[in-house]
């Protein structure tokens, strides 16, 4: 059976990469490694892909004589096979991974993942990111929060309200500043025959405005219970029914269009791009497209009323155990975390962890940033709602599906996403 | 072939006159064969028995992909019994066999017969060779290209509610993919669609071997097309529609492509297939061991099937020969 393992392994390597086989660095002691193979998945032009370009280079400078095998890789790729690849002997020394209890937290559980607990320390990554960036960080028995660092966020993502301001402007609405605001606004907009806010039903918007309803009768308590399993969470009680119901209040009264529930992340992005809804309520993500795609004005604001958002550290740097460069690895990721990167992140749209929003030049990326470091100083990033278990992503997708099509009641999909939450939370707990 | 132990062997067979010689033991006339099969043995135990033991050997543990597998006997097995999901996917299955097997075989031997009797007879052959290859396109397509656009097609802001616009049916536009009543079936008429051309291309070669001969005699004794093609055609290429049957009833019970491509099993699970849940299962719950169960359910079935298929043809190759 390990054989066949083996082989699979070879095998899938051998399809992910098309790097030779031919060995790297040095042999346990990687004081003389003399190549630093890195992995990530960013789009060459994302503000992140800018970033580490950039990091690349200066890592070069100052480590002559080493060789950055670079290879960029498909978020997807990873995620389906981290595992095997950094199992075998020809995976990278330092490579982008996804955070959470089901990715980072998994393979760290297993021993596959470099503790990163003294470096941080030592090079201070642990002074530079907040308590709840460190979260995503962290990992005990795979559970993320507490133990040991396994990864390095040097981004931040949150979900805000996006909003053309022109037609805001048209149609007499102002940025709302409270719930009862918001509701007020998407009214106006629904008695002029517009729909005022964008979803797809097929994919994550719909289970992220839910949970920032939810969010918006929710506390740390809450977050921590849903999250890391602290205490039990009931799928009946508020926060969540209050944003089941009010998710579903909002489809009946046209806020959200009926007919979206087919519709992919991607057309509710180019319908808000191409003018035809006011609103989105989505993830920094969004950003640096939106600043060089959208030709009339917009803006955004944090979801009205909220403490609590739907955010995170971007996804990790970590250091499989079997990287033969690990001390470079460190290097790496140390100028990552320098300001001149962290700056380049913001300048192009992104959300640096460590960043400063006066070396920011534009005023509307300075606002985005000070946003993040508003929710981050006050413990206010509250993960997303499809984290707790594997696989809860596509749960939530279907049950929300059963909203937008008023298929099913509030009181059926609660039920619906509890009992893979539940039986997800006893399965990673058993152990 | 001969065959000297069995006709010695057979009660009231004569036996052979004695030439004097010491018999000698006939050397197996077959034994030959098995170094031709070996290659295609080897990679059979490579590419499926290994792969096949391996995974009935994970239903029975619980295991997240990396780590090693905690065996938990049948446990898998008793949770896939009670898992609505899996039923659900299962009923979908018969979905897709209808729409991949019972339609496009139906329709296709009308399109072939008509084809291939009338349109070929009465227009240029390549008339019938165009249409032919019109139907066999969308089996050229790659079925997840196929999937993507019509899931253009078929979205709420798509080109068949932009034609309902058009022609002033607005009424009828509808979110096709995203309505839980309408995914089933529009799902099921996209691989209508895909799978046609199979068939029609099947039937017609089929048809070139029939004898012109019995067709001409039935209309000079005055058979309708309806009567040649019920009493020539349909017996003529049974062996073809077994065939026909039994590879689409397999790619029906393990599609996923295009379920991926245009629902990923949604909404609310209403076009969830088994392939599709056993992916969903293994990748993304990260459960392997569960995703296992499925595949070996799945493939158990699956065999099921292609040996009761295959003894009916043999039966009805029999019949046919007078055995």
């Amino acid at each position: 059976m390990r054989r066949f393992r083996s082989v699979a392994v070879a095998a899938t390597v051998a399809a992910l990469t098309a790097t030779s086989l031919a060995a790297c660095g040095g042999d346990g002691d990687d004081s003389g490694a003399n190549v630093l193979k890195l992995w990530h998945y960013e789009s060459a032009n994302s503000a992140m892909g800018i970033a580490w370009d950039r990091a690349i280079e200066i890592f070069s400078d100052e480590h002559p004589g080493v060789e950055v095998r670079f290879e960029r890789k498909a978020f997807e790729q990873i995620q389906q096979n981290a595992g095997m690849i950094i199992n075998s002997a020809e995976g990278p020394d330092i490579m982008e991974y996804n955070k959470g209890n089901a990715t980072a937290g998994l393979l760290s559980s297993q021993g596959l993942l470099t503790d990163l607990t003294a470096e941080a320390t030592e090079r201070g990554w642990d002074k530079a990111l907040s308590p709840s960036l460190q979260t995503t960080a962290r990992y005990d028995k795979g559970v993320m929060g507490s133990g040991n660092w396994y990864g390095v966020p040097n981004y931040g993502e949150y979900v805000m309200v996006y909003y053309n301001k022109e037609l805001f402007a048209e149609h007499g609405v102002t940025v709302p500043t409270t719930l009862a605001e918001m509701t007020a606004a998407m009214d106006t907009f629904v008695a002029k025959g517009v729909t005022p806010l964008g979803m797809s039903g097929a994919e994550y918007p719909a289970g992220q405005l839910f949970y920032q309803l939810a969010l918006s009768r929710a506390d740390r308590d809450f977050v921590n219970d849903y999250q890391l399993y602290a205490n039990p969470v009931d799928f009946k009680a508020d926060p969540l029914r209050y944003g089941a119901e009010t998710f579903a209040e909002w489809v009946r009264r046209g806020y959200i269009a009926k007919d979206s529930a087919s519709l992919k992340a991607e057309d509710m992005g180019t319908s808000f791009i191409s003018g035809k809804v006011p609103m989105i309520v989505s993830g920094s993500w969004w950003y640096g497209r939106f600043k060089s795609e959208i030709s009339y004005d917009w803006d955004s604001f944090l979801f009205p009323g909220n403490t609590m958002h739907a955010g995170s550290s971007g996804n990790l740097w970590v250091v499989p155990e079997t990287s033969k460069a690990k001390n470079l690895a460190y290097d790496f990721i140390d100028i990552t975390m320098r300001p001149e990167i962290q700056a380049l992140i913001g300048n192009n749209g992104g959300v640096p962890v460590a960043g400063d929003p006066a070396a920011i030049s534009d005023e509307k990326d300075r606002k985005l940033i000070e946003n993040f470091n508003t929710i981050s100083g006050q413990d206010g990033l509250a993960f997303y709602p499809d984290w707790p278990v594997p696989g809860y992503y596509d749960v939530l997708v279907s049950g929300f599906q059963g909203l937008i099509n008023q298929s099913r009641s509030p009181e059926q999909v609660l039920d619906a996403i509890a009992k893979p939450y539940q039986d997800g939370v006893a399965e990673i707990t058993r152990d | 072939m001969a065959v000297p132990d069995t006709v010695a062997a057979r009660p009231g067979a004569t036996p052979s006159p004695p030439t004097g010689k010491t018999p000698r033991r006939p050397r197996r006339p077959d034994a030959g064969y098995w170094l031709y099969l070996l290659p295609g043995a080897v990679m059979f135990l490579l590419v499926i028995g290994g792969p096949l033991i391996y995974t009935g050997y994970l239903s029975l543990t619980r295991w997240s992909g990396v780590g090693d597998p905690s065996f938990i006997g049948l446990d898998n097995y008793r949770t896939l019994l009670t898992d609505d999901v899996f039923w659900t996917s299962f009923r979908n299955t018969i979905a897709m066999i209808v729409a991949m097997v019972v339609l496009p075989t139906l329709i296709g031997l009308v399109l072939a017969a008509v084809l291939f009797d009338t349109i070929g007879r009465r227009f240029r052959p390549r008339t019938a060779a165009a249409l032919r290859a019109a139907f066999y396109l969308p089996q050229v397509l790659p079925v997840v290209v196929a999937g993507i656009v019509w899931g253009w097609i078929l979205r709420p802001d798509g080109a068949l509610n932009g034609l309902f616009d058009a022609i002033g049916l607005g009424a009828l536009s509808h979110d096709w993919l995203g309505d839980p009543g309408t995914a089933l079936p529009v799902v099921m008429a996209v691989m209508i669609w895909v799978q046609l051309g199979y068939p029609v291309v099947v039937f017609m070669a089929a048809l070139e071997r029939v004898d012109p001969e019995l067709y001409e005699a039935a209309e000079i004794d005055g058979a309708g097309w309806w009567r040649r093609f019920r009493a020539i055609t349909l017996p003529q290429i049974r062996p073809e529609t077994f065939v026909v049957g039994l590879t689409c009833t397999i790619a029906a019970m393990k599609v996923f492509g295009p379920i991926y491509a245009l629902t990923r099993g949604g909404p609310e699970n209403a076009t969830n297939v088994p392939s599709y849940f056993a992916y969903f299962t293994f990748f993304k719950r990260l459960n392997v061991g569960y995703g296992s169960a499925i595949s070996m359910v799945l493939t158990l079935i699956i065999v099921v099937v292609a040996v009761l298929f295959i003894r009916a043809q043999n039966r009805a190759e029999r019949r046919d020969g007078g055995l």
